[in-house]
């Protein structure tokens, strides 16, 4: 009885957590394409809602646990290892409203993998995390990608620009403009297939470990991605607005083939990395591609001090994360099993509205990111003129 | 893992870190500049459909249609690599917990899955 209750909150945090990450990731999809104008905010909201929801049931095989390899399996199975799960899940999804109050992207993959460190920690020791699986597997190619994808698309903006000379500026962010949405859609389908997957795998170990699922013939229950295909689609649709508008807007004053650039360099790192057995994560990857357009085009067009603050979030990413899971662990381990399980989703809930609350204060919303009546000779014009849309 | 295995143990794949910078420099600044070229293409078509030049005009839009075919194939095998992708690396055996001790069965399972 008590671990059917906390396994009935493991799934409605793992769908919790689906959902900040919709909205927190957002922005690595759509950012570029609502800067520039090609689409308008809630049309490309509503397109990356669809296309995350459709790539959540693209690929056939589940990732089972993110943290395979990392942290020793055994600790993942049996009753006790509900609180566990559940601890790292409040963890990662509070790190996920931390970094979206201060409208910074941050990494929802790495979150949950530093909530599962963080809380197995607690729970048990440092020995059961394999640190030399976690530098090769997660941290060596979270540094590389966003230079790889930054370098890729550091080379298509130069070679695009090359082109326009020729081409004309109207016609080539015109259809540039175009080219976004399908580069964009890409993005955004990757995302669905590789993040929903995860809450899944985590939602379905707790299942086995309650001894729902058989243990010889696994399979992800229907209902399970159902739910964190909805989730992971409405958290997309409801906006993510603070964070887009960083992406978009604050690390460079991005055009329509910048931002083609920039998604199609994100989307073949994120895939080829993903295939070669590398999941990465999109907002590093996207970020670094951006990054890459900007200076493509111009070294002095993109703002330091923004890409400053988001590395100083990926590097403390983990750790933070970590340290809100393992004090969720322990806080519960205060209390018998269901008042525990019930007082740190209490807190963490608590915590949510209070974060929304305040950033009602510095609300950034749709109509403040249409750039849609814009004109490409106009954003041709933008450049060097940084937007002013106040963040805290 | 033992702290000597670790050290055999190289932080780095190359041989897949080549392959991805490959792929992405392929798919990602290649379709850049095809889909660049496209829109050339298109341009030079309807500047030749005004002069009337009706053999540019076909070459032009000859060379459009090649590079977003080519550009519609990357997109395909994106999608494609998403839909297929291989197992991941296999788990490390393992190792006895000092706290949980769960059935045999199901840590084989975790184990086993991709």
């Amino acid at each position: 009885m008590a671990t059917t209750f906390v396994l009935v909150l493991v799934v409605i945090m793992g769908f919790a957590f689906d959902f900040t990450n919709g909205f927190h990731d957002t922005a690595n999809a759509m950012a570029t394409s609502i800067a520039t104008g090609a689409l308008k905010p809630k049309v490309a909201v509503g397109i990356s809602a669809v296309l995350n929801f459709a790539g959540a049931f693209i690929s056939i095989s589940v990732a089972a646990t993110i943290a395979k390899g990392i942290v020793n399996p055994d600790v993942l199975v049996g009753g006790d290892a509900l609180d566990l799960v559940l601890a790292a899940l409040i963890g990662a999804m509070t790190w996920n409203l931390i970094t979206w109050y201060f409208t910074i992207p941050s990494s929802s993959s790495h979150a949950l993998i530093g909530g599962i460190i963080g809380a197995t920690i607690v729970a048990t020791s440092s020995g059961e995390i394999d640190w030399h699986d976690l530098v090769q597997s997660v941290i060596i190619p979270a540094l590389l990608s966003p230079f790889i994808a930054g370098g890729v698309a550091a080379l298509g903006v130069y070679c695009a620009y090359r082109l326009i000379r020729r081409l004309g500026q109207k016609e080539a962010r015109t259809g540039y403009r175009y080219g976004q949405v399908f580069s964009a859609s890409l993005v955004s389908l990757a995302h669905g297939t590789n993040d929903a997957q995860k809450t899944m795998g985590v939602i379905s170990l707790a299942l086995i470990a309650h001894g729902d699922i058989s243990a010889t013939n696994f399979s992800v229950p229907l209902w399970v991605k159902l739910g964190c295909a909805l989730s992971i689609s409405l958290g997309t649709a409801s906006g993510g607005w603070r964070i887009i508008n960083t992406m978009g807007n604050r690390i460079t004053n991005i055009e329509s083939p910048q931002g083609f650039a920039a998604e199609s360099a994100s989307a073949a790192v994120i895939l080829a990395s993903s295939y070669y057995g590398y999941p990465l994560s999109t907002t590093q990857v996207v970020s670094g591609g951006v990054l890459g357009a900007g200076l493509g085009k111009a070294r002095n067009s993109v703002h330091w001090g923004v890409i400053g603050q988001m590395v100083s979030a990926w590097i403390v990413t983990m750790p933070g994360a970590g340290a809100l899971g393992g004090i969720a662990w322990a806080i519960s381990n205060i209390f018998s099993p269901n008042l525990g399980a019930a007082v740190i989703v209490a807190l963490a809930a608590a915590g949510a509205f209070g974060l929304w609350t305040l950033a009602q204060r510095n609300k950034i919303t749709a109509s403040d990111l249409d750039r849609t009546n814009v004109s490409v000779v106009d954003e041709a014009e933008r450049s060097g003129v940084p937007p002013a849309i106040a963040t805290t | 893992m033992t702290i000597l295995a670790a050290a055999s143990t190289p932080l780095i794949d190359w041989s897949a870190l080549w392959r991805i910078a490959l792929a992405a420099l392929i798919g990602g600044a290649g379709i850049v500049i095809l889909f660049g070229f496209l829109l050339y293409g298109v341009k030079v078509a309807n500047q030749a459909k005004s002069e009337g030049h009706e053999g540019r005009r076909i070459g032009a839009y000859f060379v459009s249609g090649v590079c977003g075919a080519i550009c519609v194939a990357l997109v395909v095998v994106g999608i494609y690599a998403m839909a297929h992708k291989p197992k991941s690396k296999p788990t490390p055996p393992p190792k006895s917990a000092a706290v949980y001790k769960p059935a045999a069965s199901r840590t084989e399972l975790v184990a086993s899955l991709p």
